[in-house]
């Protein structure tokens, strides 16, 4: 009886230490980062015509890594341009368009544009399924000499909330996808 | 920590003559305390062939008269324990002497345990079936929370994780029916994958207590372990079933046993389902859980001397996590914050289970052997399969709710040879070598850079205790070494992202030793100082990028060293004349090189907005406090019982505190207890009051907000037993939370965006069969 049970311990042994997987770890698959966003970029247009300017921050490595570059540009006083937005996942080779992504969710998506310093006028021009803004496009009224304006994406707001549809995040609520602030000179 | 009872039958029997077939036999019977001989009156002893029983009269016996021979249930009862079934062949008179050991009679500590499975020297807190019963509808964490200086960290109402000393996570071994549940354990969210309800005891070891047990815990042991299968050749079970007012959640539990001749076997099954839960002002929208558990256990007897053991369990929960807690930025956390309610919040109630989720499963299969060389030593082998996998669902754009976020299967494998020797003169040795292997990967279908690396780990461990027993000392030592080899493979988080591998080797050690001291049954006294390592963990080494959930990036450090801690324990238990008992419990940990998220003074500008960073380091460090229990049995009916609990912990070389420590706490509990009341058997009516202070050493910039100011909870709680021919039912109702008081815990991250749950009526229902 010793003797057998002598065998089971073997067993269990080499049961236990055999190695069927190799002795690493499984190799990771990079994942496909698709619903990161690498890019933000404005684009202003004059109503008078001229050249576009454009507004951007760019992290290309995602959260870690790198700080994220922003640029600016430089408006004329008391425009009025066309603004529209565009978020990118640069990771991706071409590029990838979250802009589409969140004009098809337009209804769970809105786009806020707080003027932080300076006196900008933004207004939106778009809407949702549902009547409200999603803030893709926009006209802009230059009417100070400079200042800052932050651009906020807002996953599942509510959009019925007092003054979100008016461009006010405050009852907003969801969650933040964006946040950036550009520098906006005027001359 | 109340009613805790164990009821543990020691059976005696002597023939004293034979007429049998007459059916005149008779049983004479005797109930006494094991600890103190001293007879125990009003124990219910009930035979349920023959649908009548007795009660104990003041010197403990009973008498049943006209049984004819043949096959009997014995259903013994006490005021606190839990009822026990007891089956014997009859042939003739017999005379027995039914040894009860029930600890609510002001006895609460040590030796509760058949074997030395650990040591005695160190300090040990039970919670029993009865207790369970009174609590069915809690997971693990929240169970535990009522052991004094056993608290739970939470995320909502469906994800607590136990936190003995202050210690928790990858520092905190759980063993599940002795093997060391192996799956995520270092994130604060992830609650241990076992159903209570398939266990019948759960224990916490509150010294360095891993000795004997594999993974690299600094401290505290909770095992919680199934009964073996009762010695009984009919099928028995028992049904429970709950109710909870707050969440409408309803649970069944179902077990079957038989020891047959050839083979036993016991199986158990839970179903569990809740909806949103509710604060006193609004429904904590998406808060639901449903759960179900299955195990199953072959106990076979080859020989006389070995014996053969397999035991199957599963663990499925699908939790739901409050919408209004998932936050994009620090702007939202402040907005969350200030908010009168949670965003998202529902005014209707609802069972649906929307993302955020947690979809959990676990499988656990044990199979063991045990083989008795003599009548002093035994050899025991075991081997262990682990499958954890776990899915965490986001809110995501795009249609990609059905992707996880977080996928991460692992499994692991483990393999024990054990060996106990007792010699003559009290000495006791137990010895083992084990082996275990750890596979960690993320399934690659979330879309998403990993949270923490692929890995693969392969551990080897020895250890050695050695007791002895010595007139009224019991003195203990054992070591153990272990060596781990861990190999990573992760992705940069710069681009292009690129493989990177890494090497860990590690070599932990841990020595324990202890004495008690019985000087009588008045007074004794338990020391232990124990010595552990535990090495770092993969996230504390690897995490790189934005942990979501806590509105922070969180850095790892590849430098990380081993922690080594030094834990004392020192208690002493005095009690008088069956009236007063109490227990004072000292303990203080030191803690060199402890890692912890540290913040830092930079905020990093990301896409979402800037975020503060949190690096792993490392400081010396120490826990310190005490937990105070006593109980006064006012008379034979009234008992009140009052426990307190104090820690502390910080940095040694600046005193700022440790974060996540647990509040103190005051709870007591006054009970009256009727063995008979009308029909019912083992009435019992409790008070319950809890207060716990404030978190008062946390400063500002520790935090993302205060800790939330302390507060005061009423509980009521009722119980009776009625015994229907064979069958017995248990009943329990409960009330929680009686005042609907509005308060928020400290250790519940839920805390940053809502309130704790409001009143809660709860009915339990336990059938034995």
């Amino acid at each position: 009886m010793k003797s057998k049970l002598l065998y089971v311990f073997i067993a269990m042994a080499l049961f236990a230490c055999k190695d069927d997987e190799g002795d690493k770890p499984v190799t990771p698959e990079i994942p496909n980062e698709e619903e990161v966003i690498t890019t933000v970029r404005y684009t202003l247009t004059p109503s008078t015509g001229g050249t576009a300017k454009v507004f951007q921050f760019q992290d290309l490595d995602g959260d870690g890594g790198n700080a994220p570059i922003i640029s600016g540009d430089t408006l004329d006083l008391n425009v009025t341009y066309t603004g529209s937005i565009e978020f990118l996942n640069e990771l991706e080779s071409p590029a990838d368009d979250i802009t589409e992504e969140v004009l098809a969710e337009g209804d769970e998506h809105q786009v806020f544009y707080q003027v932080t310093s300076g006196d900008f006028v933004i207004t939106y021009t778009d809407q949702d399924s549902n009547g409200n803004p999603i803030g893709l496009t926009t006209t802009f009224e230059s009417k100070t000499m400079g200042g800052n304006l932050k651009v906020v994406l807002r996953h599942e707001p509510v959009k019925g909330a007092v003054g979100v549809s008016g461009g006010d995040i405050t009852n907003a609520g969801g969650e933040t996808d964006i946040e950036v602030v550009f520098p906006v000179n005027v001359r | 920590m109340l009613g805790r009872g164990l009821i543990f039958i020691l059976l005696f029997f002597m023939i004293i003559s034979s007429h049998a077939q007459t059916c005149e036999l008779t049983i004479l019977g005797k109930v006494v305390d094991q600890h103190n001989q001293k007879p125990i009156e009003f124990a219910s002893v009930y035979v349920k062939e023959l649908v009548k029983g007795t009660i104990s009269d003041s010197l403990g016996n009973f008498k049943i008269k006209g049984l004819c021979a043949g096959d009997y249930h014995l259903v013994v009862s006490h005021i606190g324990c839990e009822t026990q079934n007891v089956y014997f062949h009859l042939a003739a008179d017999t005379v027995w002497t039914i040894y009860v050991e029930h600890s609510s009679q002001l006895l609460n500590e040590v030796t509760v345990q058949e074997h030395v499975q650990e040591s005695q020297s160190q300090e040990v807190e039970v919670i029993g079936s009865k207790e369970m019963n009174q609590q069915l509808s809690k997971s693990l964490g929240q169970t535990l929370e009522s052991i004094s200086g056993v608290s739970a960290i939470k995320n909502g109402n469906g994800v607590a994780k136990p936190v003995v000393h202050g210690l928790y996570g990858n520092r905190l071994t759980i063993l599940n029916n002795g093997i060391a549940q192996s799956g995520q354990q270092w994130g604060i969210d992830h609650a241990p994958e076992i159903d209570p309800l398939l266990a019948n005891k759960i224990t916490v070891v509150k010294g360095v207590g891993a000795i004997e047990f594999m993974g690299n815990s600094l401290g505290s042991v909770i095992l919680v372990e199934p009964k073996k299968i009762e010695k009984d050749p009919h099928l028995h079970g028992k049904a429970r079933y709950f109710f909870n007012s707050n969440g409408l959640g309803n649970g069944i539990n179902v077990e079957l046993q038989q020891h047959h001749k050839w083979l036993a076997w016991k199986v158990n099954g839970t179903l569990k389902k809740s909806g949103d839960a509710h604060t006193p002002d609004y429904f904590l929208t998406n808060t639901g859980i449903e759960e179900y558990n299955f195990s199953a256990e072959l106990e076979k007897q080859i020989t006389t001397k070995w014996s053969a053991d397999v035991y199957y369990s599963s663990f499925n929960t699908q939790i739901g996590i409050l919408r209004g807690s998932h936050v994009g930025n620090l702007t939202d956390l402040q907005a969350a914050f200030e908010s009168e309610e949670p965003f998202f919040t529902q005014s209707d109630f609802s069972y649906d289970i929307n993302n955020p989720r947690q979809e959990v499963n676990h499988h656990l299969l044990k199979v063991s052997s045990k083989y008795l060389l003599s009548e002093q030593a035994w050899v025991e082998v075991v081997y262990a399969k682990q499958i954890n996998n776990r899915k965490e669902f986001d809110i995501r754009r795009g249609g990609r709710d059905d992707k996880p976020a977080l996928s991460l299967e692992q499994e692991s494998d483990f393999f024990e040879t054990k060996f106990h020797y007792y010699f003559k003169n009290e000495w006791h040795l137990k010895t083992g070598i084990q082996l275990n292997r750890v596979n960690n990967v993320n399934v690659p279908e979330t879309g998403i850079l990993p949270l923490i690396p692929n890995y693969l780990t392969e551990e080897r461990g020895t250890f050695l205790i050695i007791a002895k027993s010595y007139h009224k000392l019991n003195l203990e030592f054992g070591a153990r070494v272990e060596e781990e080899a861990r190999k990573v493979a992760s992705i940069s988080n710069t681009v292009p992202r690129e493989l990177l591998f890494f090497d860990n080797n590690y070599l932990n050690y841990t020595a324990s030793a202890g004495i008690q001291y019985a000087r009588n049954e008045h007074f004794s006294m338990n020391y232990n100082v124990g010595l552990a390592t535990r090495n770092p963990e993969v996230n504390e080494l690897y995490s790189n990028g934005l942990h979501q959930g806590v509105s922070g990036i969180e850095e790892g450090d590849v430098n990380l060293n081993s922690e080594k801690a030094i834990k004392n324990t020192l208690s002493f238990a005095a009690k008088t004349k069956d009236k007063f008992f109490a227990e004072v419990l000292l303990y203080h940990q030191y803690i060199q090189d402890y890692i912890y998220l540290q913040a830092q003074d930079d905020f990093r500008l990301t896409i979402r907005g800037a975020f503060p960073v949190f690096k792993y380091e490392q400081t010396d460090a120490q826990i310190y406090g005490l937990d105070f229990v006593t109980k006064y049995q006012i008379n034979e009916k009234w008992l009140t019982e009052l426990n307190y609990s104090f820690i502390r912990g910080n940095e040694i070389e600046n005193g700022i505190s440790l974060i996540n420590l647990p509040s103190n706490s005051i709870v007591s509990a006054t009970s009256l207890q009727l063995p008979q009341f009308k029909s019912l058997k083992n009435v019992e009516l409790q008070m319950l009051h809890r207060y716990v202070f404030e978190q008062r050493n946390i400063t500002e910039n520790q935090d993302f907000v205060a800790p939330p100011k302390g507060y005061y909870l009423l509980g009521f709680r009722a119980s009776a037993e009625r015994q229907f021919k064979s069958i017995r039912v248990e009943g329990h109702l409960g009330v929680e939370n009686t005042l609907n008081a509005t308060y928020r815990d400290y250790l519940n991250r839920q805390r940053y965006f809502a309130d704790e749950l409001g009143r809660n009526f709860t009915v339990g229902l336990v059938v034995k069969f």
